[in-house]
């Protein structure tokens, strides 16, 4: 019954993500099927040549909020555009991400419990523990963790549930864009700040992050230690999405290959290409399987530790 | 004029290729640094068996730093070819 719904709620991102993106065209092959990478406004016909698409669901913005402007939408009235944004192909699979977990999720309480849930219940509560007991437990201890524990568990649920789904056809990968690894490596910023002010007081978190140095030194590592607190989270976001948009990006040039062959030496050049363009591209995607679940875990194992670091600083 | 449109050009190319170069050199360092943390893993499991698992788990972090690292050099190379 879950299983069915898990995939229903796949397959439905799929169809909705197929029926709404615009069709690309770039100059060349590999520019038209790396356009796949980029996140794209969701329109509702998506055969339209690109000037007449008009957005699915256009949601204005007030000033301050202008430099997130989608751009390219100058309004019939020929008056200044208003600064909107829309829904993106991104959205659909973020919010299936979201239902998934809860699809997979409802009922592993219950089965922690009584001992009795299907398959996918026994699957993800046996997820659930491994995050817990080799993930979180043995960083932060069994007091914090058991505070933080819903936090990384979510975390982890959420990414992993996004890059695999990325990996589903006719589907996008929105950890494949840096805004939404930029956003979950600031929640992870905003855990370590905040959680760091709280356990230990707001000055004093400030004053804790520069080691006992000789006094000359001290101004001078106090920068360096907060550039690393923001360094942390961006290196986050910028592992996390290299790591998804470069095995797609590998995976469209194999494909592409099999497109640019037949313009250099005809029909024939593409049907020697097509086996070796679709094994390396099958090669890879197995790689990306792989690599999609230890990113979710690096991802969360990095949060835990910086988090800790920053709630019990060493000494 | 023809020429300041030659020079720009030739810098453009020139710009790409170091754009390659330097992925080129991302992946040897990253190469290199990877190679030592599996070398040293492999052989602290072959030491001490029982501790596998943690042996593992940290050099699956160890080499996501040195990852980290080698991404950052990727993304200047690839502003550096787009742009």
């Amino acid at each position: 019954m879950r299983i069915a719904l898990a995939i229903l709620v796949i397959a439905a991102a799929c169809f909705a993500n197929l029926k709404f993106s615009p069709h690309h065209t770039g100059n060349s092959v590999f520019e038209t099927l790396y356009m796949h990478l980029m996140p794209a406004p969701l329109v509702t016909d998506n055969h339209a040549p690109h000037d007449e698409q008009e957005l699915l669901l256009a949601v204005p913005l007030p000033g301050f909020l202008s430099f997130m402007d989608i751009g390219g939408h100058e309004g019939d009235h020929g008056a200044e555009a208003h600064p909107q944004t829309a829904l993106f192909n991104l959205q659909i699979f973020q919010v299936a991400a979201v239902l998934l977990v809860l699809v997979c999720f409802s009922g592993v309480p219950r089965y922690l419990r009584t001992g009795k849930g299907d398959q996918l219940t026994r699957l993800f509560a046996g997820f659930c523990m491994w995050v817990r007991d080799e993930m979180v437990y043995p960083v932060m201890g069994a007091k914090d963790g058991t505070r933080f524990l819903p936090f990384f568990l979510s975390m982890f649920f959420f990414i992993l549930f996004m890059n695999l789904m990325g990996l589903v056809p006719g589907s996008a990968t929105p950890t494949a864009s840096i805004f939404v690894t930029l956003a979950l490596a600031a929640v992870t910023l905003f855990s370590m700040v905040a959680g760091g002010m709280i356990s230990q007081g707001p000055i004093k978190f400030w004053l804790n992050l520069v080691p006992h140095v000789p006094l000359p030194l001290w101004p001078l590592l106090f920068v360096v230690e907060v550039l690393g607190l923001f360094v942390k989270p961006f290196a986050l976001t910028i592992r996390l999405f290299a790591n998804m948009s470069g095995g797609h990006m590998v995976v469209l040039s194999f494909m592409g290959l099999i497109f640019f062959f037949p313009t250099l030496w005809g029909t024939a050049g593409g049907w020697a290409a097509s086996p070796l363009g679709a094994g390396f591209a099958t090669f890879i995607m197995i790689i990306e399987v792989f690599v999609a679940m230890v990113q979710a875990f690096i991802f969360t194992q990095l949060s835990v530790i910086f988090i800790h670091q920053s709630i019990h600083p060493e000494h | 004029m023809p020429f300041q449109a030659e020079t720009v050009e030739a810098s453009m190319s020139l710009a790409k290729a170091g754009a390659g170069i330097g992925a080129g050199i991302v992946a040897i360092g990253a190469g290199l640094g990877i190679s030592r943390i599996g070398a040293a893993a492999n052989e602290s499991i072959a030491r001490q068996p029982e501790a596998t698992g943690d042996i593992r788990g940290s050099s699956i972090i160890l080499a996501a730093f040195i990852e980290g690292v080698s991404l950052f050099a990727v993304v200047v190379t690839l502003l550096i070819a787009i742009g």
